[in-house]
């Protein structure tokens, strides 16, 4: 007999404890961000940023403030606006034995680099049969935040998780940004690493643990529980939450799993839920089709068919262009009220 | 207009036909009456009639495919004629179609979730979907072959549990069976434990070593006859309660009567009598007066039916199983013709050549085993019948007259009654009777 779960006390997000040391700061995202590449260029003299407005402004968004006058001119570098150009430096300085992190002010940027980001740094090692390493990082705002309208809104975890070769990083507390973008800048690999305008500001409790780095490729168990898995990165890990606490009110227990990392995926730790919970449901802000959430969909039902007791369902964006209109933005962002209705469907609530 | 040809329901314990043989190859000329394949049933080998004109455009199943009653084998239609919607109308493998799920509302993609089908396409090199081929019956399927929606996790524990899924009640969208509806079920079974859920003890293989190139074991497929031999009376065993009476009867004079009957018989060139025909026309003229025997305890309708004529199961073994033709209203037929009839249902259930009709419909069976030296029996009710009579040999015994010890001939005759309509007392009155007509016989030929 499967035993039924019975719905317990709530465990609530002030109460997760993240197991790490106490050696603990309160800083914003944009501040652990920070403090990953400064730590990382001061350990490794061969790394530095490049990008627009990076330097002499302190980043569009205030990410590498100081980081010109600690390191100078020669590490942190202001770029024209020429993402294909900058981006392909990147590339054969990486190829080179540097270590670039190369920022975009915004995702939707890099697709005037594209041929670079796609065709140059994930195939290179491959093509030259090992002979060439690419241990570069393209980092930036990813994704829809309030009114930036379509050209400044997409979602492009997906997309660069289908190209092989690419690592893409897409955390969603400033704790995990700290540690995975550490992690990524030590990788020998091109990793795409995603972070969002609306999250810059966020405050939370960050390792000051010498050293700290989390591992690309884990998920973190943010929330546990018995009733119905719920899996969100970034963003819409968030929403998760809020949805979970609204589904505790009404007894039911959602697990909340943030994979942090989007490829490599900890797909393991995701099905050990579902075959705990029997149902899934994935938040994902991308446009629906062949999105995050559609990948983590088919491999739960290849590895945990059986344990399905319901159809896995997805909260995502319309497939449209993002809008601009804050009341259509609204209504174009998954939100946590969707999440319980996914919850409840996958539940067969009354 | 194109055609869809079915397989036919051939029986009314039919579930699911077994293709054995195509008689017509795609692209010929079929008319109506024709022969298409023959279909064997878990009763016999029947033909399947084409109903229709036309070319055989598409066989949709190859010989020796098993698949359930509704399930499209072949498209008739005129050359060159678009099948697509036939297919496509069938394209779940079982006839049915099913509901689309609900599409997911929180997203707007649109792209509409088709429904599951039990047949799984396996893609090949070119991108091109191979040829389906149907699948057997799968488990979860009801009686008609339609799928049983439930969830995948439903089905496991129902597995599991040994727990058919035809019993549960789902809950879901559209019905579909949960995980809650299957442990409720499970729950409900452990209140009232019902039996037939014993697992069978695992099979201990030998601890002996046996040389490398002899196999431990020899597998064949079960046939469709075994498959419903096995279902049906293991639902009366489990289902209806039974009893079992037993007397021995002094057979002296029937043997006596068949004899004298037998070389009558031989001098007008009519069919020999065999004993058991005189068993059959005793226990049709009891049934006919006792209507309780000759009834059917019909749980699902509520209600015992009496039925107003007496027709007598015989049970024959075969090399396939075991078949009961019926003797239909052997209450009003004479012994010869009853013998007449028995031999050639007999003949005919051998060479597994029996219509429908001529093996179903049975008020009462009575098998017999007597000629294999066996004493006495107990026999399982054959549904949906309330008695079953175990007819053992004729043996030539002492037995004890007027205080002497003297030769003498008995049999031993064991009823099995479904006590859910049969009582002691009138399984007990039921048997007098027989016995009465055994001893008794001149009353047969009344």
């Amino acid at each position: 007999m499967i035993p039924k779960s019975a719905p317990g006390p709530s465990t609530p997000q002030s109460e997760f404890q993240i197991p790490h040391s106490n050696d603990m700061a309160t800083l914003q995202f944009r501040e652990a961000l920070r403090a990953a590449m400064t730590e990382e260029m001061e350990r490794d003299e061969n790394i530095f940023l490049i990008g627009e407005e990076v330097a002499e402004y302190d980043g569009a968004y205030k990410v590498s403030k100081g980081m010109l006058d600690q390191f100078g001119s020669d590490r942190v570098i202001d770029s024209p606006i020429s993402e294909l150009g900058f981006a392909g430096l990147g590339i054969g300085a990486a190829m080179n034995g540097l270590r670039p992190i190369v920022e975009f002010m915004t995702f939707n940027f890099s697709f005037v680099a594209f041929d670079q980001v796609i065709n140059n740094a994930p195939n290179m090692r491959y093509m030259s049969g090992g002979q060439f390493d690419v241990p570069i990082v393209f980092r930036g705002p990813n994704g829809a935040a309030g009114q930036l309208a379509a050209t400044h809104s997409n979602s492009t975890e997906a997309l660069y998780s289908n190209f092989p070769g690419l690592k893409v990083v897409a955390p969603s507390i400033p704790d995990d940004g700290k540690g995975l973008l550490k992690s990524a800048i030590r990788d020998d690999d091109p990793v795409v690493f995603l972070e969002s305008e609306l999250m810059y500001g966020m405050k939370d409790e960050v390792s000051e643990e010498a050293d700290y780095t989390i591992p690309l490729g884990t998920a973190r168990v943010a929330r546990e529980g018995d009733d119905v898995t719920i899996v969100a990165h970034s963003k819409s890990y968030h929403v998760a939450l809020q949805a979970a606490d609204q589904l505790a009110e009404q007894g039911y227990e959602a697990e909340v799993i943030d994979p942090r990392t989007i490829k490599p995926l900890d797909i393991e730790t995701i099905v050990q839920s579902v075959v705990k919970t029997n149902r899934l449901v994935v938040v994902d802000e991308s446009n629906p089709f062949a999105s995050v959430a559609s990948e983590v969909t088919h491999q739960v039902q290849d590895r945990a068919f059986d344990y399905l007791d319901a159809p896995i369902l997805r909260v995502t964006a319309p497939d449209t262009p993002a809008p601009y209109a804050p009341n259509l933005m609204d209504e174009y962002m998954p939100s946590a009220e969707e999440t319980v209705d996914a919850c409840r469907r996958v539940l067969y609530a009354e | 207009m194109a055609i869809p040809i079915e397989m036919p329901k051939l029986s009314d314990t039919m579930e699911e036909g077994v293709l054995s043989a195509w008689l017509v190859d795609e692209g010929e000329e079929v008319s109506s009456g024709d022969i298409l394949a023959q279909v064997e049933t878990d009763k016999a080998t029947m033909d399947l009639e084409a109903f229709d004109e036309g070319i055989l455009l598409k066989k949709m199943i190859e010989e020796g495919d098993a698949v359930p009653i509704g399930q499209l084998i072949a498209v008739i239609g005129e050359e060159g004629e678009d099948i697509s919607d036939i297919l496509s109308e069938h394209d779940d493998g079982t006839g049915a179609a099913e509901e689309p799920e609900p599409a997911d509302e929180s997203s707007d993609d649109a792209a509409a979730q088709t429904p599951d089908t039990d047949a799984v396409e396996e893609p090949v090199g070119d991108g091109q979907l191979s040829d389906r081929t149907p699948e057997p019956v799968p488990a979860g399927t009801d009686a008609e072959g339609r799928r049983i929606k439930a969830s995948p996790l439903a089905r496991r524990i129902a597995d599991e549990h040994d727990v058919d899924l035809l019993q549960v009640d789902g809950s879901g969208p559209e019905g579909r069976i949960v995980r809650r509806d299957v442990e409720a079920r499970i729950e409900e079974r452990e209140r009232a434990p019902e039996p037939a859920q014993t697992p069978q003890p695992a099979m201990e293989t030998p601890s002996y070593d046996l040389p490398d190139d002899e196999a431990l074991y020899e597998s064949e497929n079960i046939s469709q006859m075994r498959k419903t031999i096995a279902r049906r009376l293991a639902e009366s065993k489990y289902s209806s309660p039974h009893f079992y009476l037993t007397v021995d009867i002094d057979v002296e004079r029937a043997v006596e009567l068949r004899s004298e009957l037998n070389e009558l018989a031989e001098q007008q060139d009519r069919a020999k009598i065999s004993f058991n025909d005189l068993i059959t026309k005793a226990c049709a003229l009891s049934l006919k007066n006792h209507p309780y025997v000759n009834a059917s305890y019909l749980a699902d309708e509520g209600e015992i039916r009496k039925h107003n004529h007496v027709h007598i199961g015989i049970a024959v073994a075969i090399d396939e199983g075991l078949i009961t033709p019926v003797v239909r209203n052997a209450d009003r037929k004479g012994l010869t013709e009853i013998a007449r009839e028995t031999r050639e249902l007999a003949e005919r259930a051998r060479n597994r050549d029996l219509e429908p009709e001529e093996f179903e419909g049975a008020t009462f069976t009575t098998s017999n085993l007597g000629m294999f030296g066996v004493e006495e029996f107990t026999a399982i009710i054959n549904p949906p019948n309330s008695a079953i009579l175990a007819i053992g040999e004729i043996r030539d015994t002492p037995v004890v007259e007027d205080g002497e010890v003297v030769p003498g001939k008995r049999m031993k005759v064991t009823l099995s009654c479904d006590h859910r309509v049969v009582d002691g007392a009138l399984g007990a009155q039921f048997l007098d009777s027989v016995r009465s007509y055994l001893e008794e016989p001149m009353n047969l030929l009344l």
